[in-house]
């Protein structure tokens, strides 16, 4: 009824505080509290480098990671195996939505009790190792302990952040234009393909709002992705060294082409746009019906199936695709307080080059790394969805350009910054340059 | 949350209220009785200490800094009052956050109080099945901040929600009241203001506690029934409108969850739902700067304790306390 709900107010620790009390001390005590807690949180995150010298010593490792039903029974399921061939280790394992996952890491690592393992993404990767959170895993690549080496280069290259190797990038994909085959073969309209422009897509989407009444494409100028490609695409590029890659100019434009495609009926109303804003795949315009098509990554596309009767296709982003790039969907990372460092990155090492964890794992988190397991998974692999992601990134690795680089410190911001310059762009209460001019200097706020 | 510490403003049953006369022993009885005193407080009091006082001093000590949540407390840097500099003079973000806080306290508080005030007048008559009424206008307020009835709200309020079918009804065509700038915190407001069974309920043991002989008097007098209301009913309640007064506007400079599930957690559309404890929590925990974001929480504490004063100085002009005169 009356929730306490300012929930930052609270600092997110809560251990070692019982102070016996006493009446006339209270003012002393808690001054020494204040004064010690952090010096003891922080001799607490400093420590923690003892290995257990007995290899075979039982090891309690914490794993967490984001992710749906389907990926827990995988994970759980090549952990099962590590723990197998390595019988005294054992993983302690949480997993939850996307949504939440990060301030819920971070309030752990505020705890003193981050998981050994964890999993994360670019958003996140810089700054976590820009605060010396994440373990440097470039000596372990180095003696061997770690192999890489049948990664593709840029893609573990992906995972360093000023010369630490802070995440081993698990699974490879790219940006994906998800469109609903049966809609369009039930109104015998064509389908879209790699390579056609940006006025070509909202020329075909025009179209198909004509002829279907369902909106021919999601606007995606609130997508960071997609605007990310689309400079690319102009020559810029998102983030350049520690400053943006684009100017206020550039947003103008992307924010004017999507605007002339509102004019023309391609896209939906600003209303459902906001609704295909959200992360969460099940509110994809494409699945819930409100448009013909997303813009998502490629390997997103089994769990967009799972929420539609309807047949879907993938297609590169519009535009030349050469401005894509094999991203790296997602990393491990191995916590640098961890009291079992080497064997949680034995662990990471097992499940991104072991066959039979590789095997288990499929394609759940983007193509698989290493390229034996990747060419062993595509041959097994069943799903018509996940078979449909893997062609596409298959015909595209041909054409990747170089990768950028790892988004800089602050690149959350920018994100929730671009939704809301976009927003006020489709709901009308800006012009494209009033939101385009706000948002530049939102983001240099952002990254400073 | 510290705020549930204000002190109680009901009327008390004297006026005098407080130190109860205790008898005058020497001093080391009276020692023993105040530490007996202090052992039976304190599992509350270990509470409090735990869970609300350290770590708000703590979030004191932090906005000074420049704490991001993931540096260790040893390595964080002291900036002084860089963050109360930066909020008052260059964030913008934060002052919309405190505009849209502060038009929604604005506005739903008092409907709230009177929804509330209304249907404890209907509901404080004696007709038949009138204890089944109380029940069912207080159940919204049971349901409280859940995050399950936020979720039914969206879905509502949804383009394609019950409500825009049932506009259809009568051929208005609705709104996607929830993903519309102009409406979303209008939805917010209307989800708060259903939820006035918690007021309703005072004002109901409030409106038992007028004595008749008033309403009689006031009869014999000529007086119908808005003179009625005007001069008897709302001076003999000012107490407790008073009470409900300042507990709901604290409650609605706090609302969080709505909000929060509501947008995704992002204050959209367009930040027109980013209330303050939404804003305070995105930038704590999603853009981690807590440091920043604990300075924001102290001055909203001071900002609502503020609040809470200059309304208890305006209480002395219009809240009536009828016990105090027949003494």
């Amino acid at each position: 009824m009356h929730p306490a709900s300012t929930p930052a107010a609270n600092t997110p620790t809560t251990r070692g505080r019982r102070t016996p009390f006493r009446r006339h001390r209270l003012l002393r005590g808690l001054a020494a509290v204040a004064v010690a807690l952090p010096l003891a949180f922080g001799a607490a995150a400093c420590g923690g480098n003892d290995e257990p010298t007995d290899p075979n010593a039982p090891v309690e490792l914490s794993i967490f990671w984001w992710g749906g039903e389907a990926r827990a029974k995988l994970t759980e399921e090549a952990l099962a195996l590590y723990t197998k061939k390595h019988p005294n280790v054992t993983f302690k394992k949480t997993w939850q939505a996307n949504q939440g996952y990060f301030d819920k890491l971070a309030t752990l690592t505020a705890g003193g009790e981050p998981p050994d393992l964890f999993q994360i993404d670019d958003n996140y990767l810089t700054e976590y190792a820009s605060r010396n959170t994440t373990l440097d895993l470039m000596p372990y690549k180095d003696s061997g302990k770690l192999d890489v080496s049948k990664f593709p280069e840029s893609l573990w290259q992906y995972g360093v952040v000023d010369g630490k190797l802070a995440g081993v990038a698990f699974g490879e994909n790219t940006q994906g234009m998800v469109y609903n085959k049966t809609l369009l073969a039930r109104n015998g309209l064509p389908e879209p393909r790699t390579g056609m422009s940006w006025d070509e897509l909202i020329t075909w989407a025009e179209s198909v709002s004509k002829k279907t009444k369902v909106p021919g494409t999601m606007d995606p100028s609130a997508d960071y992705k997609a605007f990310w490609v689309w400079l690319r695409q102009q020559g810029k590029d998102l983030y350049q060294g520690k400053e943006l890659g684009f100017t206020a100019e550039d947003v103008t434009r992307w924010f004017e082409l999507w605007k002339g495609a509102r004019d023309r009926g391609a896209t939906p109303t600003p209303d459902v746009i906001h609704e295909g804003n959200a992360t969460d795949i099940t509110k994809q315009l494409v699945v819930t019906g409100k448009a013909a098509t997303s813009f998502v990554w490629a390997n997103q596309m089994p769990e967009l199936k799972k929420n539609t009767k309807d047949e879907l296709g993938v297609v590169a982003y519009p535009g030349d695709p050469g401005a894509q790039w094999a991203r790296a969907s997602m990393y491990f990372s191995v916590f640098r307080g961890s009291k079992h460092k080497d064997v949680a990155v034995d662990v990471i090492n097992f499940l991104a080059n072991d066959p039979e964890a590789g095997r288990i794992l499929g394609t759940d988190r983007g193509l698989p790394s290493n390229l034996d397991v990747r060419k062993a998974v595509a041959e097994a692999v069943t799903d018509p969805a996940m078979k449909a992601s893997i062609a596409v990134e298959n015909e595209l690795t041909a054409k990747f350009g170089k990768s950028p680089q790892v988004p800089l410190k602050g690149h959350s911001k920018v994100r929730s910054e671009l939704i809301k310059a976009a927003e006020n762009a489709q709901f009308g209460r800006q012009s494209p340059a009033q939101a385009a001019a706000a948002f530049v200097e939102a983001c240099r706020a952002a990254i400073a | 949350m510290a705020l549930t510490t204000t002190p109680n403003p009901t009327p008390s049953a004297d006026g005098t209220a407080a130190a109860p006369a205790t008898p005058r022993g020497s001093s080391r009885v009276r020692q023993r009785e105040g530490l007996a005193g202090y052992v039976f407080l304190s599992p509350w009091l270990i509470g409090l200490m735990a869970i609300t006082a350290i770590p708000m001093l703590l979030s004191l000590y932090l906005s000074f800094t420049n704490y991001d949540v993931l540096t260790p407390w040893s390595e964080v840097e002291w900036v002084g009052l860089a963050h109360y500099e930066r909020m008052f003079t260059s964030d913008p973000s934060y002052w919309h956050a405190v505009s849209v806080t502060l038009s929604f306290a604005l506005i739903a508080v008092p409907l709230k109080l009177a929804a509330a005030l209304g249907v404890a007048l209907l509901l404080n008559r004696a007709w038949r099945g009138v204890g089944l009424f109380r029940g069912l206008f207080y159940l919204p307020s049971l349901l409280g901040g859940s995050v399950a009835l936020a979720i039914v709200w969206v879905n509502m309020f949804n383009r394609d929600g019950a409500f825009n079918s049932f506009l259809s009804l009568f051929g208005i065509e609705g709104k996607p009241w929830v993903n519309d700038p102009d409406w979303a915190l209008e939805t917010l407001m209307v989800l708060a203001i259903w939820q006035f069974g918690a007021p309703m309920v005072i004002f109901l043991a409030g409106l038992k506690q007028v004595p008749t002989e008033l309403y009689e008097a006031a009869s014999v007098d000529g007086a119908g029934t808005w003179r009625q209301f005007v001069n008897v009913t709302l001076p003999m309640l000012s107490p407790v409108i008073f009470f409900n007064l300042v507990l709901e506007t604290i409650n609605g400079f706090q609302g969080f969850t709505a909000a929060f599930v509501l947008s995704n957690g992002t204050g959209g559309p367009v930040d027109s739902t980013l209330m303050y404890t939404l804003n305070l929590y995105i930038t704590g925990f999603t853009e981690l700067e807590m440091g920043y974001a604990s300075a924001m929480a102290w001055v909203f504490l001071l900002a609502i304790a503020l609040i809470t004063i200059a309304l208890f100085s305006t209480g002395r002009f219009w809240v009536h306390y009828s016990d105090g005169e027949d003494r």
